[in-house]
């Protein structure tokens, strides 16, 4: 069972349940869901808040874990905030398998660095590159376009061209 | 991962069981039988993989970076193009996801003809892996019968949206247009044709003895570390797994439809074929009846801040001029918050996770897609076969390389 000292707050948001656990007691609280009986990790993912004036963040990144019981399809989406540069967190790849490529990909597109993965490497972008993309930072056509001649003029705005 | 009980784990240079050595090589990832872009390396001990690590990335195309910059009703451009074997489930997915979080219920015939794409997509879906597998397993001739059938499907894309494989026709807030005439015809002409086809190809694998010698026993995956490892769709249910999501969770009004989830307790890649065969059959079973019952009525949720109106409108309403303008320049804003919708594509489980910060365009749209899941699960599969058998077991996981990369 999980504790009730573990969740922070709860809620649901456009039917789905979700509650919010400490960034550092993230791993004990998923191992507590796993033996109550949400087994599936259906995906792991993380969202930038940077400059989102929409609602009250605690810190930029939140890491969601969206989980499922099988047996009783019920779902819960735990949520967790961090902050820091790189944000850390505690891996969870023991308890959830699929977890194991989730976070590489969490890390390569955010650089969250997941304490203890096993393989903590880029999987989408090239291993050489810089920068985490899907960070609300990272500029969208930001990078030259390859092999066009004319990627100058691509990059400026139009009233210049 | 753990390893499978009875597998010893060795390292290139070390002493392989056969008397060689270990050597590691390198597959793909411009190897037809990957289908896409997949790169594996390889540790082989005689012919036999003893460790496997597939490479991704070859395809990325940072989908969900563009979805961000793209305004609400333009993401559904962009959702064709990851899963590029089954567009209109992918949109269903994404439509569902900004509908739940507007609080918007579309009109029946826009939820029964959302349910005739997707199951003509989940046909012609299996009809690629189907004839891609024979191919690569030598059944040459598959290839030519499965894309014919798909040829038909693609026609009916093509009259009810204009496109013949990106279609962009289920949208958030109904469909593209409603369905003309000739699509129901043509509909009812394939759903009539489609059963003889089915039967056509069972002739052609099912007792064919040479598909079966390569895929009977061959990637074995055990119902406990299929769920485990998050592998959905034909995998799952090829393990003996009855969970399919039109059925455990429905969407779009699938809990009224007569269909049965088919599986298979063979747990290998000849499973995962008998699975999709069936499944085939339960997707014409699905059209006939949508097609009978297709109610009458509007396709799209009457809000003038969700759609534009309609053309005649413009003519008369400055309101509707003002709709269209505000539509076409602003386009509408989501309410914040986050929902996350799965719908079953031929693959698996094909989620949107949406967050919206209550802006015009989403915050953070993540694709949960099947394929990523489904080839995490391939080491496990593929550990102590032959590297020929690794062909097939890649081929019966059906891995789409742009739903893998994004």
């Amino acid at each position: 069972m999980i504790s009730d000292q573990l969740i922070i707050d709860r809620g649901v948001s456009a039917g789905d349940e979700w509650i919010t656990v400490p960034a550092e007691s993230v791993h004990e609280a998923l191992a507590a869901l796993r033996s109550d009986g949400y087994r599936l990790l259906t995906f792991l993912t993380c969202v930038d808040h940077l400059a989102d004036h929409s609602r009250e963040w605690p810190f930029r990144f939140e890491i969601v874990y969206q989980l499922r019981n099988l047996e009783t399809r019920e779902q819960l989406r735990v949520r967790t905030f961090i902050d820091g540069d790189p944000p850390r967190i505690d891996s969870v790849h023991d308890l959830f398998p699929p977890a194991n490529w989730d976070e590489r990909e969490t890390y390569d597109l955010f650089g969250v660095v997941f304490n203890d993965h096993p393989d903590l490497s880029r999987i989408l972008m090239p291993d050489d590159w810089v920068g985490h993309p899907l960070r609300r930072d990272y500029p969208v056509g930001g990078e030259t376009v390859e092999f066009s001649e004319e990627h100058e003029r691509w990059q400026t705005a139009p009233d210049e061209a | 991962m753990s390893t499978p009980e009875g597998v010893t784990i060795v390292k290139t240079g070390e002493k392989g069981h056969f008397g060689g050595e270990i050597l590691t090589v390198n597959f793909g990832p411009h190897h037809p039988s990957t289908h896409g872009v997949l790169r594996l390396i390889v540790d082989l001990d005689g012919e036999m993989i003893r460790g496997i690590k597939p490479v991704i990335g070859y395809l990325h195309t940072g989908i969900e970076k563009q979805m961000e910059a793209l305004r609400w009703q333009q993401g559904v451009v962009v959702t064709d193009r990851h899963d590029y074997l089954s567009p209109p489930i992918n949109n269903l997915a994404y439509a569902l996801a900004v509908e739940r979080l507007m609080g918007v219920e579309v009109p029946p015939r826009a939820d029964a003809l959302r349910v005739i794409m997707s199951e003509l997509t989940r046909l012609s879906s299996h009809l690629v892996w189907m004839g891609t597998s024979g191919l690569e397993l030598g059944a040459m001739s598959m290839l030519m019968y499965c894309f014919r059938e798909r040829d038909t499907i693609l026609d009916m894309n093509e009259e009810i949206s204009g496109f013949r494989m990106h279609t962009s026709y289920i949208r958030p807030g109904g469909v593209f247009a409603d369905a003309t005439p000739r699509f129901l015809e043509m509909l009812d002409k394939f759903i009539g044709e489609m059963p003889g086809h089915i039967d056509e190809y069972e002739d052609l694998l099912t007792m064919n003895p040479i598909w079966r010698a390569r895929t009977i026993g061959i990637g074995r995956l055990s119902p406990e570390d299929a769920k485990v490892l998050g592998a959905t769709g034909p995998m799952l249910r090829g393990s003996g797994v009855a969970w399919d999501l039109r059925k455990t969770m429905p969407y779009s009004g699938y809990e009224n439809y007569d269909f049965e989830v088919a599986t298979s307790n063979d747990c290998d890649c000849y499973g995962r074929y008998l699975v999709r065969i069936r499944e085939m059959r339960e997707a014409v079973k699905i059209l006939r009846q949508a097609l009978d019952r297709l109610p009458d009525g509007p396709v799209n949720v009457d809000d003038r801040k969700m759609l534009p109106p309609p053309r005649e409108e413009l003519e008369t309403s400055m309101e509707a001029v003002i709709h269209h303008f505000k539509l076409f320049t602003e386009g509408y804003s989501v309410p914040a918050g986050d929902v996350y919708v799965a719908v079953e594509s031929g693959r698996g489980e094909n989620g949107c996770y949406i967050v919206s910060d209550g802006t015009h365009k989403p915050r953070r749209v993540k694709f949960r897609a099947a394929s990523f899941a489904n080839l995490q699960a391939l080491e496990r599969m593929a550990l102590n076969h032959m590297v020929a058998d690794m062909i097939a077991i890649i081929g019966t996981a059906d891995t789409v390389l742009g739903d893998v990369d994004r």
